[in-house]
């Protein structure tokens, strides 16, 4: 942790507000996550949190307030700034989103041709080296119909790191995965959170939380109860709220009433 | 009495003739048209889908307008009134002789009835076209563009990477489809006089009153045209190009027999 708050900024949240119409979604946080820590944002579901990791890339607009990356505010940035912005944050989505049209070695070589302009000769030896770092080097020509769900969630993310990225973004990556399935994406997840690049993980899977998180994030109805280590967060301290919730979580049949 | 097919009245002399004519002229009309009404609809599936409330607005009267009236009203409308409004000396020009300008069996390319029909046709299949294509946009999932977008595409580069193969893919058959209803519905270029199978096949029973004889063959001749164009059609389609569904991957790793080689 020292080192990590020696490390500089590289997101900062200034009141985040995100609305819908007139329903509230995300209401005033302020956070900062620091170049190299894991940070994984948890909390019920309708708290927040995907749409807070999606202001992060533009997917959703801001409402009010401001999100400075690597010190630059990025509140109504468009066009070619925000496409720039973009191509140095990876995101992972729960539901994969490969390219159904492209092999796995051609779903992480597109943006890399298209978007950064490397030749396909270069692309496609990186997506190789990269389809080996997920464990799937043998599968580089399967379409994404013919993978598993855990199997397309590796290409997803090789996909992401294609970009070179300083920032990765998963939004619930393991929710839609069969639970035999969890386990292979989680350790890839292990492997780069070791390598120290910046990752904020919207998730559910608190054994990831409790061993690889600098930080658990804990959000209810669109702001942050709790921030803490994750030896505070799940240890006596933590908040009544998130208490409350990792209980439900890990015992679904016997709900403490809410 | 009896019922007699006499086919001498139809495939000999003058009607044998003016058949073949009919034949040309469909066929011509058929693909001006097409190409028209591929180069119309890309056009048209660009606005609809642009980043621009004003062009969308503009591309959905386009799609109302031509839909939604019948395309027998608007070959008329292009033939009797909008050719009117052009200027004389295109008129002119349009009505002369032009010898570089005529295909075998004396079809003639410029003329106010192929012009009209080609245009007629062109706009109205353009429309369908561009809609089946936006549907085959709308059928996928928001995650594709999404995807696309958070690695740095535009809107535009977005869907001519990502979105469009996919969209065509799901599209095609219904897309061949509308080239085929293009092909069918230039018999209603009869109405102008473009001298195409319909017209051919009338002349041919006003001429020796072998109606069944003749409107046999003129149907022959559509069906022939409908299943030689629909295969040519699926033949060059998606799956010998980039964009495949996932149903036509199942079909391929399903043993051979059935599809498209085994009509």
């Amino acid at each position: 942790m020292t080192q990590d708050t020696l490390s500089p900024p590289l997101i900062e949240f200034r009141s985040v507000h995100k609305h819908y119409g007139t329903v509230p979604v995300i209401r005033g946080i302020d956070l900062t996550i620091r170049r190299g820590e894991v940070v994984v944002i948890c909390g019920p579901s309708g708290s927040g949190k995907s749409t807070l990791i999606r202001l992060v890339n533009g997917l959703e607009r801001l409402s009010a307030g401001d999100i400075l990356i690597d010190g630059q505010s990025t509140a109504g940035l468009d066009g070619a700034a925000l496409r720039r912005l973009r191509t140095r944050i990876g995101f992972v989505f729960q539901q994969f989103n490969l390219y159904g049209h492209l092999t796995a070695a051609a779903n992480i070589a597109l943006a890399p041709r298209k978007v950064l302009g490397l030749t396909d000769a270069e692309a496609f030896r990186a997506a190789a080296t990269l389809l080996e770092r997920v464990g799937l080097g043998d599968k580089g020509d399967r379409y994404p119909s013919q993978l598993s769900g855990g199997q397309q969630q590796r290409v997803a993310i090789a996909r992401a790191l294609a970009m070179r990225p300083e920032i990765l973004l998963f939004d619930e990556p393991t929710s839609a995965l069969d639970p035999e399935m969890i386990g292979e994406v989680l350790a890839v997840m292990r492997s780069l959170a070791e390598s120290k690049i910046t990752m904020v993980v919207v998730t559910h899977e608190m054994g990831f939380a409790r061993e690889l998180a600098d930080r658990v994030v804990f959000l209810d109805e669109g702001v942050v109860l709790d921030d803490a280590p994750p030896e505070r967060f799940f240890g006596a301290t933590g908040h009544p709220r998130a208490k409350r919730f990792l209980s439900q979580l890990l015992s679904p049949l016997h709900q403490v009433g809410g | 009495m009896g019922f007699h097919l006499d086919w001498s009245g139809v495939l000999a002399g003058a009607p044998l003739h003016w058949l073949v004519t009919g034949l040309v002229t469909t066929l011509a009309v058929t693909l001006a048209a097409s190409l028209l009404a591929t180069v119309l609809a890309v056009g048209l599936l660009g606005l609809r889908v642009a980043d621009n409330r004003l062009a969308r607005g503009a591309a959905r009267t386009i799609v109302a307008l031509f839909r939604d009236t019948p395309l027998l009203v608007q070959i008329l409308f292009w033939y009797f009134a909008a050719f009117g409004l052009l200027p004389g000396g295109v008129r002119d020009w349009i009505n002369a002789d032009h010898p570089w300008a005529v295909l075998p069996a004396n079809v003639p390319l410029i003329s106010p009835e192929f012009l009209a029909a080609t245009w007629g046709l062109g706009v109205f299949s353009a429309v369908f076209i561009a809609e089946e294509i936006r549907a085959g946009l709308q059928a996928l999932s928001p995650g594709q563009r999404e995807a696309a977008l958070s690695q740095g595409f535009g809107h535009w580069s977005a869907l001519y990477h990502v979105l469009l193969p996919q969209a065509l893919a799901n599209a095609y058959q219904p897309t061949v489809g509308q080239y085929l209803n293009l092909m069918k519905l230039s018999s209603l270029a009869t109405a102008i006089g473009l001298a195409e199978i319909t017209y051919q096949v009338r002349q041919i029973e006003s001429f020796n009153a072998h109606a069944v004889e003749a409107f046999a063959a003129g149907t022959l001749l559509y069906l022939l045209l409908g299943v030689v164009l629909g295969r040519l059609l699926l033949a060059i389609g998606p799956s010998g190009a980039g964009g495949r569904t996932s149903e036509e991957r199942q079909a391929d790793a399903r043993p051979a027999g059935e599809g498209r080689h085994g009509l």
